[in-house]
């Protein structure tokens, strides 16, 4: 009796757990843009980072973008803590439609997840940055706003310490930022320590930056010796952020610095300088007195006689490929509006991903100093997906927070380390992680 | 067959049998598809040398002998030293205060809602609350001036490596004493209040009715939250992730486990870390329920 009792639940418990699953197809065919009619059905789903434009930008979008489409239902959902919880989400074939593509995704695994919008050779000539996210020659996620890598900085406190040049190296750079701190009461480079990712972001300045070299870091970093010895690109640039924490141009207690506050700060004329990517000009211009005090400035490297900035897409949208035949169909339409006529590159101040698009007003100086924007170069088939794994393998993390925070550590003498010291451990980190992953 | 089944469904045997296994159905399908299985993932991801996405590979015990070989890994420990001796501060004032407020006093609530309070506020509320606290002319820096300290003589409390982590453990005392003090409470008042009356009577001060009747009568109480607080302290991670974000030397066990998983995405030897904590804290729990239950013997 009881036996048969238990036998009829565990079956309802079986149709239950059932009843979640979905038969979604297989489709991995993509019919082209051309042939799909203006009444196509479809429900998708959009993940995204941008908490802040869910209900007002977005959602315009969205109506918009109904009324050339009609039956094509769009739903977006933002993640606060994107990256992780993306990646996880990811794990599943179910997951939604539309993504911004996150960066634990390397790159040779792209085709697993998503659908491919072409071969490189076609699409290069129409967009920028859409080697991005490519494998074995096709592009798996369209960029749909690109950012520079410079310094943000206060044009009044620079007037107002006497600095009537854009500083085009480091060492004058440091002394810029030594104008301030004598003559004005700004402080001169703002780490933004407390917050983390601020300092991520000095890692892109090593790449097409620092060596005019689209190769770098795919290519080159991963197969160098000893990359991070004197001279080389990274010693470069994060000598100048161990400079700056050393001669005590940045705030006084990095470890309790704010990044919502930092905005007005810079502002109000209260910070010279921060690095950061281009997107950031907006956000601070809205906090500003008056936006046209905040300016945009290449990093300070000159490589034989030239500046570069390194620059790259913001996220890319990837497709899934195991959504079905419709919503993947939609889905290109989607994307393919949002890149064409959305407006929102433009709207964020960052770089347009239509070649034909001009540079936003925010990069004048880089116009002004004849900056040459360089974009990584993807991985050569030899060398694909090397990056991350040695990255991750070494431990030396470059594309985070941990190891930057250790450079300030050491420069304001929390801990008893030289500048040298910490180059020397991740050239011996990168050594072994390249052995270990058969490079060497 | 089929009238025999009504039969028994409607009998009192039977209509027990449906209303505990309905009972226990969610409860248990939750705790299994939550807790359980993921956890046996844990365990199985432990051995094998992976990302969150691509190839998996075994490697059997590698990733253990990696947490237990690597000095930066399990020197994270060091920190939760720091907030250990704070566990014990903050049951000491627990204690203290909840002796005192066990008794008639005018404001009792009032006190007792006041020091319960911080346990309720949100962690990263908290943890943005002591940001401004610490901060160089903060909250604290600012009392202290107004009271004649120079401020030359102030130390940067977040900056300072001597003392950043002792001021993230005072966080941790200010917010957990609260649950600690009502834990306490709860005990005290269970106390039959003639045994009071009688050593009054005896002569017997407020300390002595401390010693040798508060504390015998909620000694399991106390020991329950000594293994709290010790589980506490190795697996620190909210305020410490928070306000430092485990930079300058606060990196504890926790925070270095999700820096391994999230930013290198060593998933396997991430769970191998949390393997070890898991089973770090229960030899400490089975250390302590072995002492505690020694003594009970021995009574």
């Amino acid at each position: 009796m009881k036996k048969k009792l238990a036998s009829v639940l565990s079956l309802m418990l079986l149709i239950m757990s059932c009843a979640g699953c979905n038969s979604g197809g297989n489709n991995k065919g993509v019919e082209t843009l051309s042939n799909v009619s203006s009444d196509i059905k479809a429900e998708l789903t959009v993940f995204t980072n941008r908490t802040d434009l869910i209900d007002t930008v977005f959602k315009d979008y969205i109506i918009e973008f109904n009324k050339l489409y009609p039956n094509v239902k769009i739903e977006y959902e933002a993640m606060t803590n994107y990256e992780e919880d993306m990646t996880i989400r990811l794990t599943t074939d179910n997951w939604g439609d539309i993504c911004m593509i996150p960066k634990t995704v390397s790159t040779n695994e792209l085709p697993n997840y998503f659908v491919s919008f072409g071969k490189v050779e076609a699409l290069e000539s129409e967009y920028n940055f859409i080697t991005e996210k490519a494998s074995g020659g096709e592009v798996y996620g369209m960029p749909w706003s690109c950012n520079a890598q410079g310094i943000v900085y206060n044009k009044k406190v620079f007037e107002a310490a006497g600095i009537t040049k854009i500083p085009s190296t480091p060492q004058e750079f440091l002394e810029a930022m030594k104008k301030i701190k004598d003559n004005t009461d700004a402080i001169p480079y703002y780490t933004n320590y407390a917050a983390g990712w601020p300092l991520s972001a000095w890692e892109d300045y090593a790449y097409g930056g620092a060596t005019g070299d689209a190769n770098y870091r795919n290519n080159v970093l991963v197969k160098a010796d000893n990359p991070f010895s004197e001279g080389k690109p990274h010693y470069i640039v994060y000598k100048l952020m161990y400079d700056l924490a050393n001669q005590g141009l940045i705030e006084e207690d990095p470890t309790t610095t704010d990044w919502e506050a930092c905005k007005g700060m810079l502002g109000r004329g209260e910070i010279g300088a921060m690095a950061l990517g281009s997107w950031a000009v907006v956000q601070m211009q809205e906090q500003a007195d008056s936006p046209d005090d905040i300016g945009y400035m290449p990093f300070p490297v000159t490589v034989g006689g030239k500046q570069y900035a390194t620059a790259s897409a913001d996220y890319c949208m990837g497709i899934n490929s195991k959504s079905s035949k419709e919503d993947i169909a939609a889905s290109r339409l989607y994307v393919d509006w949002l890149i064409k006529k959305s407006g929102f590159a433009q709207s964020q101040g960052g770089i347009s991903v239509l070649k034909a698009d001009a540079l936003p007003a925010t990069l004048q100086d880089f116009a002004d100093a004849n900056v040459e924007l360089i974009a990584n170069a993807p991985a050569t088939a030899e060398n694909e997906g090397l990056f991350d794994k040695i990255n991750d393998a070494s431990e030396v993390g470059l594309t985070s927070n941990e190891q930057k925070a250790r450079i300030i550590e050491a420069a304001i003498g929390a801990v008893n380390e030289s500048f040298n010291d910490i180059m020397n451990d991740w050239n011996s980190k990168w050594a072994s992680a390249q052995k270990s992953e058969g490079v060497k | 067959m089929d009238i025999k089944f009504t039969k028994w469904i409607k009998s009192r045997q039977g209509q027990k049998w449906i209303i505990v296994f309905t009972f226990l159905l969610i409860p248990l399908l939750l705790l299994i598809v939550f807790t359980y299985l993921p956890f046996a993932k844990m365990i199985q991801f432990s051995f094998y040398q992976m990302g969150y996405l691509g190839k998996r590979e075994f490697v059997g015990i590698d990733n253990y002998v990696q947490v237990f070989t690597r000095p930066d890994y399990f020197a994270t420990f060091k920190v939760s030293i720091y907030y250990f001796i704070g566990a014990f501060i903050q049951m000491t004032l627990a204690l203290y205060f909840a002796s005192i407020l066990s008794f008639k006093m005018k404001g009792r609530n009032v006190f007792k809602g006041i020091l319960f309070l911080p346990y309720l506020i949100n962690g990263v509320a908290i943890g943005f609350i002591f940001l401004y606290f610490f901060k160089r002319m903060g909250t604290l820096d600012s009392l202290l001036t107004l009271i004649g300290v120079p401020i030359e003589q102030i130390p940067y409390w977040l900056k300072n490596r001597d003392i950043n982590n002792i001021s993230l453990s005072f966080v941790s005392v200010w917010r957990y004493m609260g649950i600690n003090l009502i834990m306490f409470i709860g005990a005290i008042q269970s106390i039959n209040g003639e045994l009071y009356e009688a050593s009054e009577i005896d002569g017997a001060n407020e300390w002595q009715q401390f010693r040798h009747i508060i504390l015998p009568s909620i000694k399991t109480v106390v020991s329950l939250n000594l293994i709290l607080a010790v589980k506490g302290a190795i697996s620190v991670f909210e305020i410490p992730y928070i306000m430092t974000n485990g930079s300058n030397g606060t990196t504890t066990f926790v925070i270095q486990t999700i820096v391994t998983a999230f930013k290198y995405k060593k998933v396997g030897l991430a769970s191998a870390m949390a393997v070890v904590l898991l089973v770090l804290i229960l030899l400490i729990t089975a250390i302590q329920e072995y002492c505690f239950k020694d003594k009970e013997a021995r009574q």
